[in-house]
């Protein structure tokens, strides 16, 4: 069961990774450390896209991988700007403020 | 030659004057008030002319055509499909029709044209002459309808236009601040109404017995039935055709009543005298009165089958043992007198004329009643000729007066203006005399007029009247005994207040200023007053008796009438109970066509002697002024003639009618069908149903379920807007919630 | 698909991080500890024949995007804002239930199912930068331009939010 590295372990990982991201997302009031679990999430699922490629023998998935990567950057990017600007206006960066939507 | 396909010109043609003087007009008279009235005065009677000439070209194509009816189909008016019924919009073209639309075009034609020089300067000149058109219109479509719905919409039409034109000068008010002329039109329209709604009541029992309203139906099957003794079932009870008719003619008798103005619903017709002169002479003289008459012509088949059968005993079929036409001949006998003798005690001298139109009215209804139904058209055409001349004449003369009157009023403005408030009635006979060397023309042609109307030899009126009374005199049986006694009577008051008329009118000295001071009128007026004098002079020649029995009877057997009996000859295309009496299935009262000498005699010397009395005797030497009193006044013969109108009318009734239209209005309307039906019933339970609607439906059923879902909503609402914290985390756990159950579900799925 | 032995040593790196950054008060400490996530990664890619990307990832991911966050963490001084405790009990219980159904329905899946089964293919593809690119500009171009109009977004929109305070104060000047 252990002789070889198979597939599964990978998907395994990327299942772990992807699950302490989302404890993040869930568990944190700081707007930059959800942001960062987001990203862990993102490179979970980078993890097995490679992971898959690899096993199925085709590159779309670095292609994609790629994009991901690309779209992350940008992401980043404008996020951090909004929590910027949030933190400008309500001199706080904890999520916990953003409750105008309480019904 | 066939100029059938022309007859639908003979509406339209009116209709086209009614919209050019609607339309047209007001902006003609505005923009220049005398060739405004050239226009549209003539433009009037072009229409009336033209309607004429069709009528003349309708009249050549029945005679190239043998005499047969065509029937113009315009448009299918009333269609019930369901039921296979429909009601055309026809034309029919026979010879009685045609007789009718020549006098009324012909007449019509003349009097529009007088009515251009009578109407000058008046307001509402455009108005007159719309209503005119109109009237044409509506009296064409009652005489040229090939049904009884067709003649009644004719009928109500110039009943309508009767209206419009008595109250002509609506709001002119006498010293009592009474708006006399409109009460006078709304008047003749109340009093007509009860004719008509007797009219409408025949039309219903005609479809219910025969199942349609066309005359050559209803006829073809009242004659069916007749002929087999059949049945006919109404209101789930066997009638006999017999019964039906009677009731019928006595239907067609009231409602002929109304509009020819006989007893009792004569009244409205002397006040009808309020509107202009050229109205009186067209509408309530020289034609629409004259439409009860020809209803009962045009009905001659229904009214010779209810006189058989009152004859034959048929069950039903008289009313109280006197058959529905003899009403007819005594009802029209009974006003020819009364009316005549109410004419002694008038000084208005169009009032004269209108009892004058009464009596000789009842001259036709009569004749009609007695089965002489071409006397009675023979009557209506000469009658149409003279008494229109006689109104034409009035109004010439009363137009005289009026000017005469402006003309001593502009003389004494100048030293006193406050005479003016002087009154004056320009149609008080009092106030006239000595015209005859003013108003010659006029004096001429009212003279014809005169001896036409009192039956003197040879103006026309002489030939009608002693046919009818020849008619009445040869025929046997009480009721003919009766008319003719009746009838005598009233040719011989005729004359004398025709007498009395002229001698007040034309011959002794002027009464009073305007007399002296009256003008003959312009030429517009005197022309078609001329040709109708004519008219009055040569009408007998319509229908020229024999002078002989041995004479009739070698032309009869020579097939060659000449001139004689053209008017006999020529309807009896039409009235279909000729031929019915030839098939001896009827018995027509026989008409003699050789001359009654000794009738004609009679009622000669009595019309003489009459107006001899009348001119030479009673009124030799009076009156001499424009106050005194009529040397009549105070005699019984006076209160005789004037109890029967005034007294009679307004103690009978006028309470009678008062009494039951407020019977009608207070207990059946107000107490019962208001205060009962409409509180108890239709108010309680309209309420109640309301009320349970509102207070247990509406508050129970609609608004819980409205309020409801709202009530719910909210409760939900409540509940799920604690889900709504308002942190993000929170969402996105639902989102991880989410995105856990659907991988569970793929992965455990697949 | 590696060494066993490799994987396992990289995993515990890459869990142990992920966990250290999930559970490190100062923020400055999680941006460090997914920056070790991040290398650790990227040596995964390695591994699984993906140079280009691996580089990507350190140069992109570990480089750029965190130096913005430490930035962001150090201009704003919100180093320490409350640890995983600072939430709501339920909250917090109700995310570590689900995070373990998660995990629990994979390892089910796993155990009691085949997997994803079978082994790594024979065929080491190219993945060099060149097939890569290649492979991008063929296959992936429009999504590979969509992309560029993206971050070209993103760009202004970063330049939006950050000029807003300044726009607001020329205009209350003007008004003076």
């Amino acid at each position: 069961m252990f002789s070889t590295v198979t597939i599964d372990w990978y998907v395994a990982l990327s299942v772990l990774l992807f699950t302490i991201g989302a404890m993040g997302v869930l568990m944190r009031r700081n707007a930059i450390i959800i942001f960062m679990s987001v990203e862990m999430m993102l490179n979970s699922a980078n993890l097995a896209f490679v992971a898959f490629a690899r096993h199925l023998g085709d590159l779309d998935g670095q292609v994609l991988t790629f994009f991901v990567i690309t779209v992350a950057a940008a992401e980043v990017a404008v996020g951090l700007a909004l929590i910027v600007t949030i933190f400008r206006t309500k001199h706080s960066i904890s999520i916990d403020e953003l409750n105008v939507l309480k019904g | 030659m066939n100029a059938f396909g022309l007859a639908p010109l003979l509406l339209i043609f009116p209709a086209i004057g009614v919209l050019f003087n609607t339309f047209a007009g007001p902006r003609l008279i505005r923009a220049e008030r005398k060739t405004g009235e050239m226009y549209a005065g003539w433009f009037a009677s072009l229409m009336a002319i033209l309607a004429f000439l069709v009528a003349v070209m309708l009249y050549f194509s029945l005679r190239a055509h043998d005499y047969h009816a065509e029937t113009v189909r315009l448009f299918d008016w009333i269609v019930v499909p369901s039921a296979g019924f429909t009601i055309p919009w026809a034309i029919q073209v026979d010879t009685l029709s045609v007789t009718m639309m020549l006098v009324v075009t012909g007449v019509g034609s003349l009097i529009h044209i007088y009515a251009i020089g009578y109407m000058h300067g008046d307001p509402g000149f455009h108005r007159f002459f719309a209503y005119l058109n109109l009237f044409l219109f509506f009296m064409l479509i009652l005489v040229s309808g090939s049904t009884y719905l067709m003649l009644f919409v004719g009928w109500e039409g110039v009943g309508l236009c009767s209206y419009l034109l008595i109250g002509f000068w609506f709001d002119r008010v006498n010293e009592q601040g009474k708006v006399m002329n409109a009460d006078a039109g709304r008047k003749a329209f109340v009093v007509n109404r009860v004719g008509d709604f007797a009219m409408v009541l025949a039309m219903i029992l005609l479809f219910w017995a025969f199942g349609s309203l066309d005359f050559g139906a209803v006829f073809g099957s009242a004659v069916d039935l007749f002929a087999h003794g059949e049945m006919v079932t109404l209101f789930g009870m066997e009638m006999t055709v017999g019964a039906v008719l009677t009731a019928v003619t006595i239907l067609f008798l009231l409602g002929a009543a109304g509009k020819s103005a006989q007893i009792p619903f004569y009244v409205w017709l002397p006040d009808a005298m309020a509107g202009p002169t050229p109205v009186s002479a067209l509408i309530h003289a020289a034609t629409m009165v004259t439409a009860g008459v020809y209803l009962m012509v045009r009905s001659n088949v229904l009214l010779e089958i209810a006189r058989q059968s009152t004859l034959d005993g048929v069950a039903g079929a008289s009313l109280l043992g006197l058959s529905g036409p003899d009403w007819i001949a005594l009802t029209g006998a009974a006003t020819a007198v009364l009316a005549g003798l109410i004419a002694f005690t008038q000084f208005d001298i169009k009032k004269v004329l209108a009892y004058s139109t009464i009596s000789q009215l009842g001259f036709m209804v009569a004749a009609a009643g007695m089965g002489a139904y071409v006397a009675a058209m023979f009557h209506l055409i000469t009658h149409a000729f003279f008494k229109a001349l006689l109104f034409l004449g009035s109004g010439s003369v009363i137009h005289g007066m009026e000017h005469g009157h402006h003309h001593v009023h502009e003389h004494d403005h100048e030293h006193d203006a406050h005479h003016k408030a002087e009154k004056f009635d320009p149609q008080d006979m009092r106030t006239m005399g000595g015209l005859r060397h003013k108003m010659p023309i006029t004096f001429a042609v009212y003279m014809v007029g005169t001896l036409a109307l009192a039956g003197i030899f040879p103006f026309a009126g002489f030939w009608s009247k002693d046919e009818i009374l020849a008619h009445a005199s040869t025929n046997h049986g009480s009721i003919f005994t009766a008319v003719y006694i009746l009838l005598t009577v009233a040719a011989f008051c005729t004359a004398f207040y025709m007498g009395r008329q002229i001698k007040m009118i034309f011959f002794g000295s002027p009464r009073h200023e305007a007399a002296e001071q009256a003008s003959e009128s312009a030429p517009i007026m005197t022309y078609p007053l001329i040709i109708l004098a004519a008219l009055s002079l040569l009408g007998g020649l319509l229908n020229f008796p024999f002078f002989t029995e041995s004479a009739y009877k070698a032309a009869k057997a020579a097939h060659s009438f000449g001139i004689n009996l053209g008017l006999e000859h020529w309807l009896e295309h039409s009235i279909t109970a000729f031929a019915l009496t030839e098939e001896g299935i009827v018995h027509m009262p026989h008409t003699p066509t050789w001359m009654q000498v000794d009738v004609a005699l009679i009622s000669t010397i009595l019309a003489l002697a009459a107006l001899a009395l009348a001119v030479g005797v009673v009124y030799r030497k009076r009156p001499q002024t424009a106050t005194e009193r009529d040397p009549l006044q105070g005699t019984p013969i006076w209160w005789f003639a004037i109890l029967p109108f005034e007294w009679f009318y307004m103690h009978t009734v006028v309470p009678a009618f008062k009494w039951s239209a407020r019977w009608l209005a207070e207990v059946l309307d107000g107490a019962f069908w208001h205060d009962f039906v409409h509180d108890n019933i239709i108010r309680d339970l309209f309420v109640g149903f309301a009320k349970f609607s509102a207070n247990v439906l509406d508050a129970n059923g609609v608004d819980g379920l409205v309020n409801g879902s709202g009530r719910l909503t909210h409760a939900v609402g409540a509940v799920l807007r604690k889900t709504q914290t308002g942190y993000a985390r929170n969402y996105a756990l639902g989102v991880f919630l989410g995105t856990v159950i659907l991988l569970a579900y793929f992965i455990f799925a697949s | 698909m590696g060494n066993p032995i490799l994987f396992l040593i990289l995993a515990v790196i890459a869990v142990g991080s992920a966990l250290g950054m999930l559970l490190s008060r100062n923020a400055i400490y999680s941006a460090l500890f997914l920056v070790l996530n991040f290398v650790t990664i990227a040596v995964f890619y390695l591994v699984l024949n993906a140079p280009f990307i691996a580089m990507v990832q350190i140069t992109v991911y570990a480089g750029a995007i965190m130096v913005l966050f430490l930035f962001v963490i150090m201009l704003l001084g919100a180093e320490r804002l409350g640890g995983v405790g600072a939430v709501r009990d339920w909250e917090w219980a109700t995310a570590a239930l689900l995070g373990a159904v998660l995990v629990l329905v994979f390892i089910l899946e796993m155990v009691l199912g085949k997997g994803v089964g079978g082994t790594e293919t024979a065929v080491f593809v190219d993945s060099s930068p060149t097939a890569l690119g290649l492979r991008l500009f063929e296959a992936y171009v429009f999504p590979f331009e969509l992309t560029g109009v993206l971050l070209l977004i993103a760009m202004i929109g970063v330049v939006v939010l950050g000029r807003t305070k300044k726009r607001g104060k020329h205009v209350q000047h003007s008004n003076n």
